[in-house]
């Protein structure tokens, strides 16, 4: 076993350094040690610095080896044999993951670096970072993960810390809601997510990737599943997948989640979290080969996706929201291309859309001199819409797609009226009985809430 | 049928509707002038953000702004105690004002004390307010009744303790019954003394006895304030359903109203971001509003669905915006009388986009792509509409029944009068806090009667918060003004510096920014002598650079130039540029095609997938290293950059001055006359130097849409460095020398004026047409280059003392590269401080205040009194630029400061730009007008203090004969004073005359150099002398000195 030395000490320096990372400014932070700007900067550095080795050590070791696929069992955390439950913790190393660790490192070294000055002297700077070392540790738990419970552990932390993050002006109400929005679809994706690897289970009695993906170094595994099966957990992961990648009919979360600071509307929203869905994809792709039904839903979602966001982004006004549907579009074409079979492609384009959207995110607020450079360079004003647009806009089909685009696709609304409303309305009514039956019992007014008024306190020192 | 009636009656029919509408319209443009005035951010122009309440005095239309916008006057009185603690704001500068405000009235008397005693007392000591239910919860749970305030002294804490003993120890022991005339005995007064423990009360623990105390003065307040009519200002009535709507059911219409409408507007605004524009933009903004909406099917909220079929009703009448209006105003159940307040209230909710639509209509000349006239008017109409429907639905849904809209506000409105609970309790908490403070104890409160609790609780109520807070912005205001104006009249009393001829001078822009690298200068080479005028250097113009695509104002806002002047590449170098040009012209489209593709679907997955990862070298070197990428990036992009050799066209060949051919650039005459005001105004027309600098400002950064709000105020936000070229230009032309000499401004022939400008951000010096310098001063030119390279190094230093993530060790040079690799990073967001701590203003001779420490803070303006004519025409025209100038700039940043949400534009961490015109929160709020925090943080908020070197006789014509300075002046927007050109005396502006000001300290601090007196000092300077700087010397001297060293 000494050839492995290299690879253990590599992978605890991967998974070891956002753990560390997460503990000391979570304890730091916990106990009120009043840590400074300047620590939690040099933390950032040196764990994503640590982790980065750690993952291109193992590359070397690999590529050196020829090894494709690691895996580290970190043995089973709990175990309740009645239930065949476990809690196995258990880390893969393969052409997946790799690149996907690479480039997590990278881009969130940088957006630390980056976020160190941008939001010096903010009153939530260490609360930023405290999300942003939860993050990460996600992201490299989901990449890396060998199983199914471990993908989740990490794919909930990623949700939590992105909802966090689009919340982070909490003063404000606007941000408030739209990261309880984003809470709320990841739920719904969390949901898909906990009953595929349930059914998992249940199908195969365990949650290791192998058993999903069969046997073989990805991407050439074999599923032992028959295709009835896949199409029901894969539908159910596409469910998951749908959500967390701002899939159709999910897309409007997006937008709504460049609440945050920007770099972290960035790195999370724009280059990322964003992507972990198409991972999820790929990483079970050897059930999408399993059912040709299956590859054709993830096809047709993926290309829905693409077409709503290239039409809406074109009607955006404003810079974010327009990368943000650029990134809808992309992500789409993507999630096309995994059902299409096309892996490697996919991975790659994967991580060219993360670094591409990412400087251009970063720079969003430049867009007002870019511009004014262009226009110098060109010699007058840009001229905005192509000439096929300036015929089609002033006929009828002109001004649909313009409204369609305007909309969104009509997603958000969609998804309010046809699901929140009903959902409201049944809790709602839900809600009465419940009064009902309670002030019957009590023989009166049962609920003191009712009396308070949700009145908004008027500007104190005014009065 | 209609038409039968119409022309039955065609005159009463019409008129009566079209009086409305027009009294409608009226309504309109006078709620209108209440948005802000703030135009797109590409050109950011500093204003008085209340520029609307300029009529009244400043510290009434704080206020009345304060309820109209929902915006804080002054800042809390937390900060100002902050203030008092740290000694910037003194008890003494409290007791000034508050005498000043209260005249004899300050020594009646008040149970023990004086009023100005108890006012003092509630300015040093916090009292607390909380809504009843905290309150309740203070009283019952936590020490409020337990222990004293900790603010009261330990001394008032006795006092009180031990009267209370005595006196409940004469009331409860005394059998008999209480005779008249004595103080009286509360009925619960006896069972209280037992709860505490009644009969050994020897025994009581002193905490027994405080709380005892408190508790009896707790019960004593409740009952006084009982049934007392309360003495604080009304508050304000919600005016919209929405404001009724979220007091009584808790939810905001305005959310999916403004989902709708902001998105709307963003759309019909947009200079030309989006790929697709919104169509019908040119049919207006209503009529695009019904196109977008009342057409096909869509999915949005349900009650859009009614907005629909009123959207088609609207088309099928052919009904006009006002029409609308007037219409939705009559559904909404809005009396004719409300309607300006209702309007008012309407248009406010969302007036960022309100405000910039407005901009958009009435200054078309301001913008890319103006908005038609009627488009604010069509805006109200589209949100009425907006607010009807969803006002409808929400009370519906939340209320549970179908509602009268007409009624609603009333209905509501009844239910909340009854609903809300007395104030009873929180006006005894704050008694029972004052009279701890103040020393009120129980046995005299219990004497007092119903007529004495009356006028005790005005006394208390009447100076509330807000008054409060007003009397300790005053002083806040007063301590910076006296330490001001002693430090200038201290100056002033240094015996004047012999005249000597300067080895070198410059010209500066007034901006408090340039105050630092003058000092600098004078400090470095003491022969040097400077000078500063308004940024444009008197060169009106529109302007366009040889890599430029559009003519620029480079001008105050409130002038129009008439005169148009290019940028050209010298002959020998055309060729090259004309190919410059055309690669520029290609990778720029290119860069534009990428740009738009790369959010588009098949550029976007071809160009993600095959050179995404390419993106990540920019992406991590920009972040790391920004200084080198940006010097990487300077030396890629000069190979298409237009040719370094250009030249100014100045002068013009046609009669008329135009944009275009023949027609561009001035005729001698005009020049001469440019040259002889400039230097006029800045009293510069004998003693010309060799060399003479002129030196115009901008700033360039990153990453920062508030870029223009950094760059010249006098170039309307642009860069002055062409201003300071053409001036250098034009001074150096024989012609115009000739006519100068005639006019009496004779400039020597070895004179020569060299142009440039001076980048605040990274404290670079450019300067322009050196080549064509003659050989045999370019020795000379060098000499005076590195001083200025040297003074700009020394800036840059003083400047990273406000940087928190500039160490205090830096030397020189290390600053300098600190300040190089601010303003490259794509992180900072605070590339420079911007106009931030601005406070004073000086409008004087540069020997009267060189060698002065100002901090950065004050604008500088040159003028020689002894050389203008007794009615002063060259003050004249100085202050009408001045004073609205950088008294705008001052407001506005006190305005920011004071409420950062309501004024300024918040933090700049979540903006995002939109339409390219403006910044909003996040993807979709309101557009945020102001400045952001970042840039004032460190401001202080005082009004600017203008000192001015002429007579109190001379400025008081000066004001007379020009009513909006002295509107200004009178209303103390900003404060006024005169420093005697002879006697070096100050006077003071107040109510219209002047009064002698008395120095208060006799003398100033003084260091060697700046550096001695700022190094290792964060925070806001004093004045001091620098020595250094404080007087010329010969360059000869200098010399001597060298050798003798």
């Amino acid at each position: 076993m000494e050839g492995w030395t290299i690879p253990w000490i590599a992978c605890s320096l991967v998974i070891g350094a956002p753990v560390l990372l997460l503990a000391t400014l979570g304890l730091a932070l916990l106990l009120e040690t009043g840590i400074s700007e300047r620590m939690i900067s040099r933390l950032v550095q040196f764990s994503v610095l640590t982790g980065l080795t750690g993952a291109v050590a193992m590359l070397v070791w690999m590529l050196a080896t020829g090894e494709r696929d690691v895996p580290f069992e970190l043995g089973n955390w709990v175990s309740i044999p009645q239930q065949h439950f476990h809690f196995r913790l258990k880390f893969l190393f393969d052409r997946l993951s790799i690149p996907f660790a690479i480039m997590t490192y990278l881009l969130v070294g940088t957006i630390g670096a980056f976020a160190d000055k941008y939001l010096h002297r903010e009153p939530g700077f260490r609360r930023f970072f405290m999300c942003y070392s939860l993050f990460l540790l996600g992201m490299i738990l989901s990449t890396l993960a060998g199983t199914i419970e471990t993908l989740f552990a990490g794919w909930e932390l990623v949700g939590l810390s992105s909802a966090l993050l689009v919340a982070f002006f909490q003063e404000r109400p606007a941000p408030v809601r739209n990261g309880l929005r984003v809470w709320t679809v990841y739920r719904i994706a969390d949901a898909a997510f906990i009953v595929a690897a349930v059914s998992l289970h249940h199908l195969t009695g365990e949650g290791d990737f192998d058993a999903l993906t069969g046997y073989g170094a990805w991407p050439t595994g074999q599923t032992t599943m028959s295709a009835g099966q896949a199409l029901f957990v894969g539908s159910l992961l596409l469910v998951a997948a749908a959500g967390k990648s701002g899939l159709v009919p999910f897309s409007g979360w997006l937008p709504r989640a460049m609440e945050g600071p920007t770099p972290s509307s960035a790195v999370f929203y724009g280059a990322l979290s964003v992507h972990l869905g198409a991972f999820l994809l790929l990483r079970v792709s050897p059930i999408l080969e399993r059912s040709p039904l299956l590859c054709g839903l993830v096809v047709g979602f993926g290309l829905a996706t693409a077409a709503v966001g290239a039409l809406s982004a074109r009607t955006q006004t404003d810079i974010k929201s327009a990368l943000a549907f650029a990134c809808v579009t992309q992500v789409g074409i993507i999630t096309a291309e995994i059902g299409l079979g096309f892996r490697y492609l996919a991975l790659c384009h994967i991580i060219g859309h993360a670094s591409l959207r990412t400087l251009q995110m970063l720079r969003a607020p430049s867009i007002l001199r870019d511009y004014h450079t262009l226009e110098n360079a060109i010699g007058g004003r840009l001229a905005p819409s192509s000439r096929i647009w300036q015929r089609m806009a002033c006929s009828r089909i002109g001004t649909s797609l313009y409204r369609l685009g305007f909309e969104r696709g009509g997603l958000d609304a969609s998804l309010d009226r046809w699901i929140v409303r009903p959902f409201l309305k049944l809790l709602t009514a839900c809600d009465g009985w419940e009064r009902r039956w309670t002030d019957f019992l009590s023989g009166g007014g049962s609920r003191e809430s009712d009396q308070v008024r949700p009145a908004p306190q008027p500007l104190e020192e005014l009065l | 049928m209609t038409t039968v009636l119409d022309v039955e009656q065609p005159s009463t029919e019409s008129d009566p509707l079209t009086d409305r509408l027009e009294a409608l319209r009226a309504i309109i443009e006078h709620a209108a002038h209440l948005l802000p005035a703030q135009g797109p951010i590409t050109a950011f122009v500093h204003h008085n953000t209340l520029h609307a309440f300029e009529h009244l005095p400043f510290e009434t239309a704080v206020v009345q702004a304060a309820k109209v916008f929902g915006c804080h006057p002054f800042l809390s009185e937390e900060h100002y105690r902050r203030e008092l603690e740290r000694d910037r704001i003194r008890e003494s500068d409290l007791e000034a004002v508050l005498r000043e405000d209260l005249g004899p009235a300050a020594d009646d008397p008040l149970l023990g004390v004086t009023r100005l005693d108890l006012r003092m007392t509630m300015l040093r000591c916090p009292v607390r307010t909380a809504p009843a239910a905290e309150l309740r919860w203070l009283v019952a749970e936590a020490d409020a009744l337990r222990r004293f305030r900790s603010a009261a002294t330990p001394q008032m804490r006795s006092r009180m303790i031990q009267d209370t003993r005595r006196w409940v120890m004469r009331e409860v022991r005394s059998k008999s019954a209480p005779r008249p005339g004595d103080a009286c005995r509360p009925v619960w007064l006896p069972d209280l003394f037992r709860e505490f423990g009644g009969a050994a009360e020897d025994r009581w623990s002193d905490e027994a006895w405080e709380s005892f105390t408190l508790s009896t003065l707790w019960r004593l307040c409740v009952e006084g304030v009982r049934d007392v009519r309360s003495f604080a200002e009304p508050h304000i009535e919600p005016v919209r359903h929405r404001d009724v709507l979220l007091e009584a059911a808790g939810v905001d219409a305005d959310l999916e109203v403004h989902e709708t409408l902001i998105r709307f507007c963003a759309a019909f605004v947009d200079q030309g971001f989006a790929p697709w524009p919104l169509p019908g933009r040119e049919f207006g903004l209503l009529d695009a509003f019904v196109e977008l909406h009342s057409g096909g099917p869509s999915v949005s909220f349900n009650w859009m669905a009614d907005v629909r079929r009123d959207l088609q009703d609207i088309r099928r009448q052919g009904r006009s915006p006002l029409e609308s209006i007037d219409d939705s105003l009559r559904r909404l159940g809005v009396r004719d009388d409300e309607r300006p307040d209702f309007i008012r209230a309407t248009l406010l909710a969302l007036r960022g986009w309100a405000g910039m639509i407005q901009q958009l209509e009435t200054r078309s000349d301001r913008a890319a792509r103006p908005l038609p006239r009627g488009s604010l008017v069509g805006f109200l109409a589209i949100r009425l509409l907006l607010d009807l429907h969803a006002a409808r639905h929400l009370a519906r849904s939340h209320l549970g029944r179908d509602v009268d809209l007409r009624t609603l506000r009333s209905e509501l409105r009844l239910s909340l009068a009854t609903a809300s609970g007395p104030a009873a309790e929180s006006r005894a908490f704050q008694m029972f806090q004052v009279a701890q403070f103040v020393g009120w104890k129980p046995a005299e409160l219990a004497g007092l009667t119903k007529s004495d609790w009356s006028l005790l609780l005005q006394e208390v109520e009447s100076f509330s918060s807000l008054a409060r807070r007003r009397v300790m912005h005053l002083a806040f205001e007063r301590r910076y003004r006296l330490r001001a104006l002693d430090a200038i009249s201290l100056r002033a009393a240094q015996k004047p510096a012999e005249r000597v001829t300067p080895q070198f001078q410059a010209v500066f822009c007034i901006d408090e920014r340039e105050e630092s690298l003058r000092r600098s200068l004078e400090e470095l080479c003491p022969s040097v002598e400077t000078f500063s005028v308004a940024g444009f250097f008197g060169v009106a113009m529109y302007y366009r650079g040889a890599g430029d695509a559009h003519d620029i104002p480079l001008c105050p806002v409130i002038i129009r130039p008439q005169h148009w002047v290019r940028e050209e590449v010298v002959e020998s170098l055309e060729d090259e540029h004309r190919r410059r040009a055309q690669q520029r012209r290609l990778l720029g489209q290119a860069s534009h095609h990428l740009h738009v593709g790369s959010r588009t679907f098949t550029v976007g997955a071809l160009l993600t997938t095959l050179f995404g990862p390419l993106a990540s070298v920019p992406l991590i070197a920009r972040v790391l290293a920004p200084r080198l990428t940006g010097q990487l990036r300077r030396r890629a992009a000069q190979v298409v950059q237009p040719p370094p050799r250009t030249r100014l066209r100045l002068e013009r060949r046609a009669e008329q001055p135009g944009p275009t051919g023949d027609h561009v650039g001035y005729s001698v005459e005009e020049m001469a006359t440019i040259g002889e005001r400039v230097l006029r105004d800045m009293g510069l027309t004998r003693h010309f130097a060799r060399l003479i600098f002129l030196i115009g400002h901008g700033s360039n950064s990153l990453n920062n849409p508030h870029k223009a709000a950094y760059d010249c105020g006098a170039c309307a936000g642009s860069a002055g460095g062409p201003n300071a070229r053409a001036l250098a230009k034009l001074l150096n032309d024989p012609g115009v020398r000739k006519r100068l000499a005639e006019r009496d401004v004779p400039i020597p022939a070895e004179t020569l004026f060299v142009g440039g400008w001076h980048n605040t951000c990274d404290d670079a010096l450019q300067f322009f047409d050196t080549e064509s310098i003659a050989p045999a001063r370019r020795s000379e030119l060098l000499d005076a280059l590195s001083v200025l390279e040297s003074a700009c190094d020394q800036n840059a230093h003083e400047r990273c003392r406000r940087f928190l993530s500039a160490p205090l060790d830096l030397t020189f040079e290390e600053a300098r590269r600190h300040v190089q690799e601010r303003a490259e990073d794509l992180a900072q967001t605070r590339p420079e401080c911007g106009h931030a701590t601005n406070a004073l203003c000086i409008v004087a001779r540069r020997s009267r205040t060189r060698g002065l420490f100002l901090d950065r803070r004050a604008f500088l303006q040159s003028y020689d009194p002894t050389r203008d004519s007794p009615d002063a025409p060259i003050l004249t025209r100085i202050l009408q630029a001045v004073i609205p100038v950088c008294a705008g700039i001052n407001l506005e940043y006190y305005f920011s400061f004071v409420d950062p949400i309501g004024y300024g534009c918040g933090t700049k961490l979540p903006h995002n730009v939109a339409s390219l015109l403006g910044v909003m929160d996040g993807p979709s709020s309101d557009l945020r007008t102001g400045l952001p925090w970042q840039m004032v943080e460190i401001h202080e908020p005082v009004r600017l203090s203008f000192v001015i070197e002429t007579t109190p006789e001379t400025l008081l014509r000066v004001l007379d004969a020009n009513p909006a300075l002295k509107q200004l002046c009178v209303h103390r927007w900003a404060y006024v004073s005169t420093l005697d050109p002879s006697s070096g005396r100050i006077h003071d502006y107040r109510d219209g005359r002047f009064e002698p000001y008395v120095p208060q300290s006799q003398e100033l601090p003084a260091a060697d150099t700046s550096a001695e007196w700022y190094r290792g000092w964060r925070d806001h300077l004093g004045f001091a002398l620098i020595r250094d700087a404080l007087h010329p010397v010969r360059p000869a001297d200098i010399e001597t000195d060298r050798r003798g060293a």
